[in-house]
């Protein structure tokens, strides 16, 4: 196999893996497709091994446990033409019950060479709320319909039965059924396109190069492991409450060690599995360990699953980071997000030059109006950013999404144009980035007043437990939701919820700011007088935090 | 008056200027390549002119000038534009701090910054005023503090300021006011307001490209003003004088320095080129046709169809957002000057980093170590080292060869030739593969279509190209590398205008609409008469941007040949089955039951200048042999392992209606063309050389 070979049908794939992604998102139906684009669509390997990372990074681990059940379940009676669907977290590894998987095999010469896959996020699959993601569910029944690895085509045929067992379940029959539709179609042409390189290139030249992919990939994690220091570092974090016991924080904790070329995760230490949905199951772990070690080592390097081979997890059973049926698990962005901090917490004792402050966040915020405006729908939903930590030579960047997430913002002025709300101010929050010698990036507020009657489901995180500073440096400032802004019953809430609201409510959602690196004291004066200058941080916190009068 | 001899086409490049200057009652071109001069560029474009003056020129004789810059582009990469200062709705700053809020570049790298911003915290100021999303005023605006904050601004220094309320393409009332009163506070400062540079739904992209409008048209317009007086003295009488733009139309000088257009030439520099394609190969470009401009860093890629590019309304430079209408295009790092290498995990890939033109590939002997895809086409025999640019430089084979030597085929253990055909095979396929998605992502079916490739490199690898995507014709003009110049000379005057309203297309009356158009047409009769054109001359299209109720994208639906005079019911009837007819050809599927809504309207004005038309050329009655134009015999290994040996033509002397069979090379002073074994050429009554497979 020479490596001409090889670089050209990777580059095959990445480009097919680019155009099924584009096709998606200009052809589903929902705005989580449209706008927020949270899915991902990839190519894989005979035994599910994934060859090029999709843009929704965090999906990528997912697949190999997917298609593992797939093979355990149907094994020889796979066929040409089938394609699978799960949105099971325990039986499929799926990140949560509203994320929907459908895998087809892709068959050269009467044999697996590969399979075509994708993942989204449906707007609504059942479940105790609409849109079915919940603050406070205690079981995965209550997050929608489950379900298991299962055929939707049989050799070529649609089976309408699936479909309409899966709909029959759905708030939002209409726009499930277009989003499957497309991923259907879009998970079919990534098969039908590999089928089309097997014919040109050989189905055995195109298994070669899948497997000279991965090993290249794994040998250049292999080597960037060699170059760290062996020796083991720990580091833990607490999320603020599982949503349903509110007053009672959530351990995660992980062990690091870098020995004889193999990087081991143990999170063993972490706390008992939640009753709230904060649980996570390990295809999310190894998505928070790959994006922190390859952040870490060298951003440049490109993941597949053969990475997998000088990288060893380590779990205790139903414990948060190993959940077990049926815990539920709908929030496990905010708990994959804190994750990273904690990895990459202890990773900074073996490459101190890529340390990092933990970072922000993302929470979320669904609004179900009463009445929306005409011709509208009447529900917004909105994952919300927050910032970076301060790095070792590096200020947290401000007001943008942060590490696994990358969801883009929801203009004003279409807030504005399609729902009966106004928008009373969207600003920064100063001195909300901890201070340090590396500041953290700096947070944002925004005030909604409603115009009509509505329910609102707030999900977040670092209220209590604000993102950490390292190294000596400050805490961000924590997220806030403050409720019956203005009126006499004005209260901050610290946990995850849902509100019934009045037209003439107003409410303020603040994301958390990004921890400091470093000793305050150290800043270089001439960047504090820029922090004051452009509103970053205030006189006072010059003053007093950082030792300077500017 | 002097006599309207000569139209003049200038194109300024990041090394090289190139002039086209066309003798209008015989219809031959005039070529100049000069050094571009990026301190001043007018400079460079001077220089040129005069080389036309020393060869005879008279100068008053030039009845037309147009010109491609990339001075803004240029300003913008290297953040050489004014000092900004910015006036915003209080009670909003993180607009311009969250931006998308999504990160762009690698999404593992933690260590992420946004690019610096154009104007600071520090220059923006929160202006009490506001409005809904309907347009009616919720607040008024504070005036006193408008004047407080211009007073600030000026005195920090500020050249110009960028004006962004929200809602304010509803009613642009306050930002209009805001500009009076900035004018009598900070006379001589440039001001740009959202509501003219882009009046469109969505602020982060309106004050974005508003932003980007009020940094650079202080630099646009002292260009402008270098340019004039330097024409002036020059004695080119002519105040038709053109600057080209991203839509692919060309604006006068007067409209480019009378504010508010400067974001408009951004994507230039390559819409030429593409406007020339579609212009040139108008009989091609119905059937469809794919350009490849290959120079030394990256390919540009376009796509014409039905005789004009396609377009978008969106777009990213140097990682800011940009949403003005521009030329489809996309760009990989893929040229002459792209560098090979073998990665961390042992795979051979070629690009981003380029040697550009100095060092330049190793081949120049500039001190160029690193083997680049021009190495790689020496090695393989496509380039000929006597002839390069017309024997002009010398290309040094034996640094190619131990170039790919030492960085490629002995880190891999192949042979030097296998290794540099896999340089191209890889580049080739890359340029295919982008050409195949961006075909696959705009819904155009590529069996039928044909390949134009300009540039320095694109002619040698175009057959390679057609061959991966079953494209069996290629067309190379007749000057590859001063085809952009040529470009200048193939355009109307264009303006584009916007005026956003989001509104359900039932709620719509054809009188509302038809309002709407007629305001803008008011504005543009109003600019164009002060530009100097005549007002008669104007053609008007109209768009509709138009969406499925709660898509979050729209799609440009055109509403030419479905009304007469002024808008009525059929019309607006007509124009909702356009739009799901549109959506279905674009996304393979329309929802004809689904409620429709129109987000904003849209008006083009065209404004006919004179353009260069290709003369007919007759077969000569006894044309040359093709032997004749043979000048001898070159090895290409067009497998990487054997040779093929190959007859080298001079394309000059390559008559109309004359067969070149591949294997074979033509070259000429500024490209060569590569036609494999299987592929024939004929040059044809445009003198285009074309190229077919299997048509011997």
């Amino acid at each position: 196999m020479d490596a001409i070979t090889i670089q050209i049908l990777r580059n095959k794939i990445a480009s097919l893996v680019d155009e099924m992604h584009y096709h998606f998102y200009r052809s589903g139906y929902s705005t989580i497709i449209r706008e927020s684009r949270d899915f991902s669509c990839v190519i894989l390997d005979r035994t599910g091994r994934l060859i090029v990372a999709p843009p929704m990074f965090f999906h990528a681990p997912v697949y190999r446990h997917l298609v593992g059940r797939i093979r355990e379940l149907y094994g020889d009676e796979i066929r040409e033409g089938d394609v699978f669907v799960s949105n099971h977290p325990y039986e499929g590894g799926l990140p949560h019950v509203s994320d929907m998987a459908f895998v087809a095999p892709i068959f050269a010469d009467g044999e697996i060479v590969g399979f075509s896959g994708s993942i989204a996020h449906k707007a609504d699959v059942g479940g105790t709320n609409p849109g079915s993601t919940s603050a406070n569910a205690t079981e995965m029944y209550h997050e929608g319909v489950l379900v298991p690895p299962i055929r939707i085509c049989e050799a070529g045929r649609h089976l309408p039965d699936v479909e309409r067992l899966i709909l029959a379940n759905s708030r939002q029959p209409l726009l499930v059924r277009g989003d499957m539709t497309a991923q259907i179609a879009v998970t079919q042409m990534g098969a039908q396109r590999v089928q089309e390189l097997c014919a040109r290139f050989g189905a055995q030249t195109m298994c070669d190069a899948f497997a000279a992919i991965l090993r290249g990939a794994a040998e250049e994690l292999r080597g960037a492991i060699a170059r760290l220091p062996e020796g083991e570092a720990s580091a833990e974090g607490l999320i603020d409450n599982d949503g349903v016991d509110v007053n009672k924080p959530v351990k995660l904790a992980v062990t690091i060690t870098i020995r004889d070329g193999l990087a081991t995760f143990d999170f063993s230490k972490s706390d008992k599995q939640a009753r709230g949905p904060i649980n996570l199951r390990p295809s999310m772990v190894e998505a928070c360990v790959f994006y922190s070690l390859i952040g870490s080592l060298g951003p440049r390097l490109h993941f597949n699953d053969g990475m997998r081979d000088c990288v060893k997890l380590i779990f205790a059973p139903d414990t948060v980071t190993n959940a077990s049926a049926p815990a539920p698990v709908s929030n496990y962005q905010q708990v994959n997000l804190k994750l990273v901090d904690v990895i990459l917490e202890a990773m900074a004792s073996f490459n101190p030059s890529r340390a990092n402050a933990h970072a922000g966040s993302s929470s979320a915020l669904l609004i179900a109006w009463a009445k929306g405006r005409p011709g509208q729908s009447n529900m917004q939903y909105e994952i919300v950013g927050s910032a970076y930590g301060g790095g070792q030579g590096h200020d947290g960047a401000s007001c943008t999404a942060a590490h696994l997430s990358n969801l883009h913002v929801t203009p004003i002025e279409i807030l504005e144009s399609e729902y009966p709300c106004r928008i009373r101010q969207f600003n920064l929050v100063p001195d909300s980035g901890g201070a340090g010698q590396w500041r953290g990036g700096v947070s944002f507020q925004r005030e909604y007043e409603l115009l009509e009657d509505a329910m609102v489901i707030r999900r977040f995180d670092k209220a209590i437990y604000p993102p950490g500073g390292v190294a000596g440096g400050a805490n961000g400032r924590g997220g806030r939701f403050v409720v019956n802004l203005g009126k006499p019953e004005e209260r901050e809430t610290r946990a995850s919820g849902r509100y019934e609201m009045k037209a003439g409510d107003r409410f303020l959602l603040q994301s958390a700011g990004g921890g400091g690196y470093g000793d305050p004291h150290g800043r270089d004066e001439a960047r504090l007088r820029a922090d004051v200058a452009e509103g970053y941080v205030t006189r006072e916190a010059a003053r007093s935090v950082y030792g300077k009068e500017v | 008056m002097a006599n309207q001899r000569y139209r003049l086409g200038v194109d300024v490049g990041g090394t090289h200027t190139d002039l086209v200057l066309l003798d209008v009652a015989s219809g031959e071109l005039m070529v100049e390549k000069v050094s571009s001069t990026p301190k001043n560029p007018a400079l460079g474009v001077l220089n040129g002119v005069m080389r036309f003056v020393a060869r005879g020129v008279a100068p008053d004789e030039i009845a037309f000038f147009a010109h491609g810059t990339t001075i803004t582009t240029n300003a913008l990469l290297e953040m050489r534009g004014a000092r900004v200062g910015l006036l915003i709705t209080a009670g909003f700053r993180a607009i311009q701090e969250i931006q998308a809020q999504a990160r762009d570049g690698n999404l593992f790298d933690y260590f992420y910054s946004k690019p610096e911003p154009i104007a600071p915290q520090s220059l923006t100021r929160e202006i009490p005023e506001r409005s809904d999303h309907a347009g009616a005023v919720l607040t008024p605006l504070d005036h006193e503090a408008v004047r407080v904050a211009a007073r600030e601004l000026r005195d920090a220094g500020v050249q110009s300021i960028a004006v962004c309320y929200l809602f304010s393409f509803m009613n642009p009332a306050h930002e209009e006011e805001t500009r009076r009163i900035i004018h009598e506070e900070a006379p001589g400062v440039s001001v740009s307001l959202s509501s003219e540079v882009l009046p469109r739904l969505r602020e982060w992209p309106r004050m974005s490209t508003t932003l980007l409008n009020a940094y650079l048209e202080p630099v646009l317009v002292r260009y402008i003003d270098h340019l004039n007086k330097g024409l002036d003295d020059a004695g080119v009488v002519t105040q038709q004088r053109f600057l080209m733009q991203s839509n692919g139309g060309v604006m006068p000088f007067a409209a480019a320095i009378s504010g508010g257009k400067t974001v408009h030439t951004l994507f230039s520099g390559p819409a030429a080129g593409a406007q020339a394609s579609a212009w040139l190969a108008q009989t091609d470009a119905k059937s469809g046709l794919v350009t490849l401009d290959m120079g030394g860093t990256s390919a540009d890629i376009a796509f014409i169809e039905g005789g004009a590019p396609l377009e978008v309304t969106e777009g990213v430079i140097a990682r800011r957002q940009i949403d003005v209408p521009a030329l489809d295009m996309t760009t990989i790092s893929a040229g002459g000057g792209s560098i090979a290498s073998v990665d961390g995990a042992g795979f051979l890939v070629v690009g981003p980093q380029s040697a550009g033109a100095d060092p330049g590939p190793a081949c120049y002997g500039r001190g160029g170590e690193r083997p680049t895809v021009t190495d790689a086409d020496v090695v393989c025999g496509y380039l000929n080292p006597e002839y390069f640019l017309g024997g002009a430089q010398r290309l040094d084979v034996a640094a190619s060869h131990a170039a790919i030597k030492k960085h490629i085929a002995d880190p891999l253990k192949m042979d030097v030739l296998r290794a540099a055909d896999g340089v191209r095979r890889i580049v080739d396929m890359r340029m295919a593969d982008e050409v195949r998605v961006f075909a696959a992502k705009r819904g155009v079916d590529l069996s039928a279509f044909t390949l134009l490739p300009f540039g320095g490199a694109g002619a040698v690898h175009a057959a390679a190209v057609a061959e991966e995507l079953n494209m069996r014709r290629i067309l190379v003009p007749p000057r590859p590398g001063a085809f952009s110049a040529l470009g200048l000379l193939c355009t109307d005057v264009v303006h584009d205008y916007i005026r956003s309203e989001l509104m359900p297309l039932d709620a719509i009356t054809p009188d509302h609409a038809e309002a709407i158009y007629r305001q803008l047409e008011a504005r543009a009769h109003e600019e164009i008469a002060a530009e100097g054109l005549d007002p008669d001359a104007a053609r008007f299209s109209r768009e509709l941007d138009m969406r499925y109720t709660g898509q979050g994208y729209e799609l440009r639906t055109p509403l030419d040949g479905i009304f007469e005079g002024a808008l009525d019911a059929n019309a607006m009837a007509a124009a909702r089955a356009r739009f799901d007819e549109r959506h279905a050809q674009i996304h393979g599927h329309a929802a004809k039951e689904r409620p429709v809504e129109v987000v904003s309207y849209r008006l083009r004005l065209r404004v006919a200048v004179p353009k260069y038309a290709q003369g007919l050329h007759e077969t000569p009655a006894s044309p040359r042999a093709v032997e004749d134009a043979c000048k001898g015999r070159r090895t290409i290994y067009f497998d990487g392992a054997t040779g093929s040996s190959a007859n080298v033509y001079e394309r000059d002397k390559l008559d109309v209606g004359v067969r070149v069979l591949g294997p074979a090379v033509v070259e000429q002073f500024d490209a060569t063309t590569i036609i494999p074994p299987g592929w024939t050429g004929r040059v044809d009554q445009h003198r285009n050389l074309v190229l077919e497979k299997g048509a011997a």
